[in-house]
């Protein structure tokens, strides 16, 4: 039986061959061949965390922001600044998402880090701290 | 020139200094993939250490956990509260800290769980310091030879097998023979005979109402000031069960690291290790003898390498370890037992025949050790007591002979009545821990003989009345001896004569 490779050198591998310019399809193709045959189908979503991870620690960072409301040209280039200097990448893409629940705030997702400023994290925060006591 | 560059230096200092600031904010976070029976499988947190905290975010507020697998794609965490709150999709980050709990004098008098929350109902608990729960032992060059008595108050072992400060003496026998009743004794001993050491008692995934008991019972004997619990019960995740030796030894470790000294009993490790063994199947760690991990003896030699007197140096404090083993039908070689026995400086072992036979402390005179006690035993006690050992094992020996046939000769006879005594001199009631004096005069009582014409039921009366009498009417004497020097000529003739006076009452 061969031996299992873990996921994160099967992210590495991808995110290599993405920086090298090598076409999506063959990549995908052999990724999706390989996950179906060792049965491992399930770890698709992390296989693509780990590439975004991979990706981010050679200067391509892919991120989200979120907030409750609609947030203003101006501050998402702020964010954008802040993230370029914070991570140190040269490439920095950020999706803006807009979730009511995290009732204030912003929250900026990154790959394996994450820099949390909402009124929802304060509340839980408070909570635990309240419950410790 | 030169003054340029430092210029430049400074610049540039203050320039990565604002770049480190920045970047502050941005926590590594993870994702729970999988949680179940106390472990949480965890994605990401690449940086996260060995034994660092994580906190995972519930609905509810935080959980903590601490990660014990690191493994290539995932982290595998064992909880520290209730698995219930914690979902699949929940964001996890690092404390960036190990485990730590309060340390220091406010812990005093208190019951409290392995993290150091109160259980007693009583306020919350703020110390100036917190100790780190899984702390190395101290160096060699940290040490000193164990050499201060650590009096228990019961006779047996204090006469036979003494236990000194920075000792580590294993109480191993099967379940109800008095392992924790010699360990509460001992205990009871500290506040009785004013030695200062202090108790700390953990017990592990032991039942509430026992742990109740036991603390009402320590306040009634006025114990409780100079004792901390550390209670876990059976209900408790196996995380905390795990952890509850560590950090109950942390809080000793604050003693002993002032120049103080301290006592631990941990009640007891077999259940520590059934715990660790739980944890460590359900993080998959490949099982071995009885199922327990290849690591479980050193689950239980790094704890107990903890306890130990300390050098001049660094305040000559110590921590006393009693570790608790339960066997199962008395076999001493199971995987568990003879791995502490081997780290242990000894053993005192139960025997459940010994029990039943009425004879209690139910102590095994031929299969109990104590490999360093001999040079920290108090000086007056050693003077009486140096045949002791040899002459019980003998009697036992000889009285299961002697069985077997009724024509002894007289030499043999007179061995057979003497280890008769002195098993009944040895037998001693719960709660009643004896001082030096009383050690030492109970014990000359018998071995000089004076005692010989003293029935052997009629021993413990005339024990109690040569005691109540030699206070009555020479406590000044009996003071000097408690101090635990070698008692001096005059003395042992005034102990003889009222002896002797004592025993015309009990002639049999």
């Amino acid at each position: 039986m061969a031996r299992k490779i873990s996921r994160r050198a099967l992210a590495t591998y991808v995110a290599d061959q993405l920086l090298e310019g090598v076409a999506l399809e063959p990549i995908t193709q052999q990724i999706a061949a390989y996950l179906v045959e060792s049965h491992r189908i399930k770890e698709l979503d992390l296989l693509v965390r780990d590439i975004q991870t991979i990706l981010a620690e050679r200067g391509h960072v892919f991120g989200e922001v979120v907030s409750a409301y609609e947030l203003s040209e101006a501050t998402k280039k702020s964010i954008q600044e802040f993230t370029k200097q914070a991570t140190g990448a040269s490439d920095v893409r950020l999706e803006a998402v807009v979730d009511p629940a995290v009732l204030g705030g912003v929250k900026l997702r990154l790959p394996g880090k994450e820099y949390d400023a909402t009124i929802a994290r304060s509340l839980t925060t408070l909570r635990t701290r309240y419950k410790k006591a | 020139m030169s003054e340029l560059s430092i210029t430049e230096l400074s610049k540039e200092l203050r320039s990565a200094i604002q770049s480190l600031e920045t970047t502050g904010n941005l926590d590594e976070v993870g994702v729970v993939l999988r949680i179940g029976d106390g472990v949480a499988w965890i994605y990401g947190l690449r940086d996260a250490g060995y034994s660092e905290v994580l906190e995972i975010e519930t609905d509810n507020g935080i959980v903590e956990a601490f990660a014990l697998n690191l493994l290539e794609d995932e982290i595998g965490a064992v909880l520290l509260g209730e698995d219930s709150e914690v979902k699949a999709g929940q964001g996890v980050r690092r404390k960036g800290s190990v485990l730590t709990v309060p340390v220091g004098p406010e812990l005093l008098g208190r019951v409290v769980d392995p993290l150091g929350r109160p259980l007693d109902g009583g306020p919350a608990i703020k110390t100036s310091q917190q100790g780190v729960v899984e702390r190395n032992a101290p160096g060699v060059m940290d040490r000193k030879s164990v050499h201060e008595p650590l009096m228990t108050g019961i006779v047996a072992i204090d006469a036979m097998f003494p236990i000194g400060r920075g000792q580590r003496e294993l109480i191993i026998g099967d379940r109800q023979t008095g392992k924790t009743a010699l360990a509460i004794d001992t205990m009871i001993n500290q506040a009785k005979q004013k030695t200062g050491v202090i108790n700390v008692y953990v017990a592990i995934g032991q039942k509430l109402s026992k742990i109740a008991r036991l603390v009402d019972r320590l306040k009634q004997e006025g114990v409780m000031d100079q004792t901390i619990i550390v209670a876990t019960s059976p209900s408790d995740p196996a995380s905390l069960l795990y952890l509850a030796p560590y950090a109950a030894t942390a809080m000793g470790e604050y003693f002993r690291d002032n120049s103080q000294h301290a006592l631990m009993i941990y009640d007891d490790l077999t259940k520590h290790a059934v715990a660790y063994r739980q944890m460590s199947l359900l993080l998959r760690r490949p099982p071995g003898r009885e199922a327990y991990p290849g690591d479980v003896f050193y689950l239980h030699s790094r704890l107990l390498e903890r306890s130990a007197k300390l050098s001049e140096d660094l305040g000559a404090g110590s921590l006393t370890a009693l570790p608790i083993i339960e066997t199962q039908a008395g076999d001493i070689s199971a995987y568990i037992p003879t791995n502490v026995i081997s780290i242990t400086d000894g053993q005192i072992f139960l025997e459940t025949d010994l029990f039943y036979q009425g004879i209690r402390p139910a102590i095994s005179a031929g299969l109990s050790v104590s490999r360093v006690g001999g040079a920290a035993q108090t000086p007056a006690v050693k003077s009486v007591s140096s045949h002791l050992k040899l002459g019980l094992s003998q009697f036992r020996e000889l009285a299961s002979f002697a069985q077997f046939g009724s024509d002894l000769d007289e030499a043999t006879k007179n061995q057979i009545e003497r280890g008769q005594r002195l098993t009944e001199l040895l037998k001693q009631h719960q709660y009643q821990p004896m001082s030096v004096w009383q050690q030492v005069v109970s014990i000359l009582a018998v071995t000089t003989g004076v005692f010989d014409v003293v029935p052997a039921a009629k021993i413990k009366d005339a024990q109690q009345a040569l005691l109540t009498r030699l206070w009555a009417d020479h406590k000044k004497e009996m003071d000097i001896l408690d101090r635990g020097a070698k008692p001096t000529d005059d003395l042992l003739k005034l102990i003889d004569t009222t002896a002797k006076t004592v025993a015309k009452g009990f002639e049999g």
